[in-house]
């Protein structure tokens, strides 16, 4: 026979003043399954809670109800109270007398009769109720960052500084991502190379750091703290341990093909480096480009390498590590105009730019060596055209939203045509000029007042060539008249979108993405960094469009939580979670697919069947699958509950029974 | 699907067919088990064939009274890794379809042996044509191994919910609050939850239904109105969305009762709410209550 | 207990008979709302009984229709506005099966007011009060629930209609 307490609290006058706490207690004497009750001015003082405890002891409670305020507010505390004792603290129920009753009624009788329901129903389920106990889960420590841009870098840095092992996964050859591909970064114009390429060195030679690169994640199993992230690393044809950097296999190879760190604007070898400063500095093959791989005749770099480093045979390989916690951190892909936007030539105008190439065409060792030089034919333009909003702010053809990072660099590159072209004219074509970040909007000043770019309001109707010139037609919607501009060059601003392969990625994670494709944190203000996948964190432009500042700061909160998680030996989950009965369980895997958090997976039984199978053979063993609950995933939110039609998944502390009780106590 | 489509003359044709299609297989040890129909014992009624050798296979009938839907005998061999080969009209198919999304069966376990259906007769009444043909979607089966062809294959009905719920749903729907509620209870007070309905749909596929359990007790039980009415509305809301419209459980029942209707004004709400085809009828698509859009209607600010 | 008529009680004889609503609460938003409309004192009628679940998504359909049976004269179901589901999708799903499940109800003859789903989010106290006040000023009319109800009508034959 289960013995319940019931403890109703005045909470001073709050509860006394409209619901009558003597009479409640009195009634709840006659309550199924009450054996003790009585009142008291504050529940949750000390003299309360001592009150609770002694009775539990005097009267072998084994269930307590506290009728008092609500859940939200001290069912923490009272539970607290409960494991002081011999009860397991989930033996507790409150009824919420105050908030819903006391507060919002003036009646003292309906206020007392509402009251009393209240304390019934809290009775009845309380009856139902189960010890619950947390479950444990270890804490792997060793983080993965993937993508190593400088999102992935500072994460890396962050969580490596703290003593964790963290490995950093690239798919390119090399760690930098775009900020390696800009040249100067605004509003300060420090040199972008000169800031990044530090901290590239710094992750690459970290005692805490691992850099993988060339490598993509293949399978992601497991949860928080024990991760079990299958990466398969891409044959490069260079091994890296021989492999000295020496460089000589790029200079001698004889194929040929765009450089895409150059945004195609020169070559490059078969066998490259991206980049001067790549780290790491090994080179690896593009067998798409590589001569032996396309004709089977050449191998000039593995004759002429002297550490005996190519391999011609290298295979893609694939190995599993265990992590206890992911920092994703892939980034952006920019928005391609030349299959959306007609009106701007659908890219057959090699002058028409867009502003990464405008960085590589301004950066000391681009294409150029730094002199702004139009693609069509090396001259120097001497009108420049910025266009804005590329596919951003342009639901018909890109994006809904901004991609906030475009005013600025167009303001910096105007600055840069003005300052490195003699006789130069910029002019910028804008919707809005957005400059929300410190110093942005002197920044932009500069640029109009000091360099004298200037900026007409107005969407760009058409470009189009004539006599050798790009004639751009627009709009300036202050004067309220057309404009006609011959340019030599345009530089589009296009926005930033989320990865190609974004969706799928998610997938491969387990975490959700928005309409933009952009990955979702758990809380769009309270829980920037996390996902809804415990143990998964999110940094940089994966996330939504970003600056550097901002990319920085969030890598550093997402390697907070990380090192927040990975500084616990193990983790105590919340014991309110989904329960299978796998003997009500038919497999058919309705609860998969509304879980958000992937936290129910079907699991293989063998059994022994009575008798024969249907028209078959006796004793046959038959297989059968049953959901399964993932301890560490559920966050016990009970939406597999309704949609297991033979109440084969329950939710502890929550139950069917515990809220039939609760519907029937009336 | 594969190419194994057998086209035959005439309906009378089709049983010749099935006897060789289902004896071949039989012979080539691969499936132990067909599953038909043979002549019953009375003329408007053909019963569920079992055929185990291939010499057996010439029981095998196919007529107007093949009403029977054989799709749920196959969870009687869930698991066992048995082949099984399963005959089937359009309407079948689609709760076959119905079994594999609910991972009940595995497609690769069985050999669907497909005909395209000449419509059925009522059962009670051997003159008219069979209610449950009235809401066809498809006479010809959406997933086979083998088709047996034929060519006075009933057209299927593309109107949204058929005819017969078009007839019978609005008048309902057009009756007052209270007389719908009249309507109901009466149907509720008859009922005698002997669960035949239950035990013949193909969707009901669970190892323990709710309504089985004592813990929790979601159902008492004797025999009250208001339990009835329970029974019949959250088995509407458990087919909902998977619900295949065979009809096999309006023809069980023994009072008579309405049954299909609940499932029918279901169907149609979940075509009008959500845009989406009825259920089952391939095997790509999500039962409606396993996913949502975002921009589902709203109602409920 | 169970089949004791609601209007019998003591406390509401002799006075305007109040219905019984059951209020199915998630306890991220409606629940919460529900403790501001306490906290910045607003006045609501005594009729709401308030079950709290962890997501809208927790409240099986079959809640709802056991409290028709078991009595109450009007259920609520209310959860986060769809977008906000603490549990990222759980009210999507509410949704979905709450179309379907007012469409049936009111198929059976279940007066639509005595069954509403409202999405009432923690800072909503106001609406709160405003949805549970809406509500028994629809039912207080309609008279006691007897429709699935789990009592022969002859118990019940004292409640006036």
């Amino acid at each position: 026979m289960k013995k319940v307490g019931v403890f109703v609290c005045h909470c001073g006058t709050n509860i006394s003043q409209t619901v009558n706490c003597e009479h409640l207690a009195e009634v709840a004497k006659d309550m199924p399954g009450v054996v003790f009750s009585t009142e008291y001015k504050y529940m949750c003082s000390d003299p309360g809670q001592t009150m609770i405890k002694k009775a539990i002891e005097e009267h072998n409670l084994d269930r307590v109800v506290v009728a008092a305020c609500s859940p939200r507010m001290h069912e923490a505390t009272f539970r607290k109270c409960l494991s002081g004792t011999d009860l397991n603290p989930y033996l507790l129920e409150i009824a919420n007398i105050r908030e819903q009753c006391s507060w919002v009624h003036s009646d003292k009788n309906k206020a007392t009769a509402k009251a009393e329901d209240l304390i019934s129903m809290s009775v009845a389920k309380a009856l139902k109720n189960e010890s619950l106990t947390p479950s444990v889960i270890p804490i792997h420590k060793r983080a993965l960052v993937i993508g190593g841009g400088i999102a992935g870098i500072q994460a890396a840095l962050d969580i490596a500084d703290t003593g964790y092992q963290v490995d950093l996964l690239e798919r390119e050859p090399s760690i930098g991502g775009k900020m390696a591909q800009i040249d100067k970064t605004f509003p300060t114009m420090d040199c972008s190379a000169c800031i990044l390429t530090p901290k590239m060195v710094d992750a690459s030679q970290h005692p805490n750091i691992t850099i993988i690169a060339s490598s993509e994640v293949e399978k992601v199993e497991g949860y928080v703290g024990n991760f079990d992230v299958t990466i398969r690393r891409k044959a490069t044809c260079v091994d890296p341990i021989k492999c000295t950097g020496c460089g000589l296999c790029s200079q001698k190879c004889p194929a040929k093909t765009d450089s895409e760190f150059e945004c195609g604007m020169s070559k490059r070898p078969a066998i490259y480096s991206p980049f001067p400063q790549a780290i790491p500095n090994i080179p690896i093959i593009d067998q798409t480009a590589c001569r032996y791989f396309q004709t089977g005749k050449c191998k000039i770099c593995q004759r002429i390498c002297t550490a005996d480093a190519i391999n011609f045979e290298d295979q893609d390989e694939l190995v599993t590590i265990r992590y206890g916690a992911i920092v994703v951190a892939t980034g952006y892909a920019l928005y391609d105009h030349r299959d959306k936007y007609g009106e701007y030539g659908y890219g057959q105008y090699t002058d028409v730019i867009t502003g990464l190439d405008f960085e590589r065409l301004v950066n000391a060792s681009g294409p150029t060596m730094g002199k702004i030089k139009r693609p069509s034919d090396g001259q120097e333009p001497k009108t420049v055209v910025f266009i804005k909003c590329v596919g951003s702010r342009d639901a018909t053809k890109g994006h809904e939203y901004c991609s906030r990072a475009c005013c600025m660099y167009t303001a910096k590159h105007a600055t840069m045509v003005r300052d490195k072209i003699k006789d130069s004219q910029a002019i910028v074509f804008y919707m809005d000029i957005r400059t929300p970040g410190k110093n942005y909007e002197e920044f932009y000043l500069r640029a109009v007042e000091e360099y004298g770019v200037t900026y007409v309001r107005g969407r760009v109707s058409r470009i189009y060539m004539e006599n050798g010139k790009l004639i751009i037609q627009g709009e300036d919607t202050i004067l309220g008249t057309q404009v006609i501009v011959e340019a030599d060059m345009v530089v589009l601003a296009t926005a930033m979108e989320a990865q190609p392969d974004a969706t799928e990625f998610a997938r491969k994670l387990g975490i959700t993405f928005d309409q933009n494709n952009f990955f979702n944190e758990a809380h769009p203000k309270l829980r920037p960094v996390e996902t809804f996948a415990a143990g998964i964190y999110l940094a940089g432009a994966c996330q939504g469009p970003k600056d550097i500042p901002d990319t920085v700061a969030q890598a550093g909160a997402a390697a907070a939580k990380v090192v927040a998680l990975l500084s616990k030996d193990e983790m105590t989950t919340e014991p309110i979670i989904a329960d299978v009965n796998i003997n009500r369980c038919s497999g058919c895997g309705f609860c998969v697919p509304v879980c958000p958090y992937k936290a129910i997976s079907l699991k293989t039984l063998t059994e022994r069947v009575h008798g024969s199978v249907a028209w078959g053979p006796t004793g046959r063993e038959v297989t059968r699958q049953v959901a399964e609950v993932n301890k560490g995933l559920c966050q016990g939110c009970g939406a597999c509950t309704v949609n297991c039609r033979a109440s084969a998944l329950d939710l502890l502390g929550f139950t069917n029974e515990q809220i039939l009780a609760e519907v029937d106590a009336l | 699907m594969n190419e194994n489509i057998i086209q035959v003359p005439d309906k009378s044709g089709i049983s010749k067919i099935m006897r060789e299609i289902a004896g071949d297989l039989l012979r080539q040890q691969t499936i132990s088990l067909v599953i038909g129909w043979e002549k019953g014992i009375l003329p408007n009624k053909s019963a569920p064939a079992f055929i185990t050798q291939s010499q057996d296979a010439e029981k095998l009938i196919f007529d107007e009274y093949c009403y029977h839907n054989l799709t749920k005998y196959l969870l009687q061999r869930k698991g066992s890794g048995l082949k099984t080969a399963i005959f089937v009209k359009g309407c079948d198919s689609r709760s076959l379809v119905g079994l594999i999304q609910d991972n009940q069966i595995a497609r690769e376990d069985i050999c669907i042996i497909g005909i395209s259906c000449p419509g059925l007769m009522e059962e009670r009444n051997i003159v008219i044509p069979a209610k449950k043909c009235e809401i066809c979607y498809t006479s010809v089966p959406v997933e086979y191994d083998f088709l047996i062809d034929c060519p006075e294959t009933k057209t299927a009905n593309d109107e949204p919910g058929g005819s017969y719920a078009h007839r019978e749903l609005p008048r309902v729907e057009n009756m007052t609050l209270d007389q719908r509620n009249i309507y109901w209870q009466k149907m509720f007070e008859n009922c005698i939850r002997c669960y035949a309905c239950r035990n013949t749909c193909p969707v009901c596929s669970c190892k323990e239904c709710c309504f089985d359990q004592a813990n929790p007790t979601w159902l008492g039980k004797g025999n009250s109105t208001s339990d009835n009415g329970f029974y019949h509305l959250v088995r509407a809301m458990h087919v909902a969305g998977r619900c295949v419209g065979c009809g096999e459980c309006e023809r069980v029942c023994p009072m008579n009762l309405p049954v299909m209707l609940l499932n029918n004004k279901l169907s149609l709400s979940i075509e009008e709410l959500f845009d989406e085809p009825p259920a089952s009828l391939s095997l790509d698509v999500t039962a409606t209550l396993n996913h949502f859009k975002p921009d589902d209607p709203e109602e409920f600010m | 207990m169970t089949n004791q008529p609601l209007a019998d009680n003591p406390n509401t004889s002799g006075q305007e008979w109040d219905p019984k609503i059951l209020v199915f609460a998630c306890q991220y938003c409606t629940y919460a709302g529900a403790d501001l409309a306490g906290l910045s004192r607003l006045q609501y009628p005594t009729t709401t009984r308030v079950i709290r679940v962890p997501c809208s998504g927790r409240t099986n359909p079959q809640f709802v229709i056991r409290a028709f049976q078991k009595g109450f004269d009007g259920v609520l179901v209310a959860g986060c506005h769809p977008g906000d589901c603490h549990f990222a999708t759980g009210n999507y799903f509410t949704r979905r099966r709450y179309l379907l499940m007012t469409r049936l109800m009111e198929f059976v003859g279940m007066d639509p007011r005595r069954f509403r789903v409202c999405w009432i989010s923690g800072s909503e106290g106001p609406k709160f009060q405003q949805v549970v006040t809406e509500l028994t000023d629809a039912i207080r009319p309609l008279g006691p629930n007897q429709k699935l109800r789990d009592i022969e009508p002859s118990v019940i034959g004292g409640i006036s209609r």
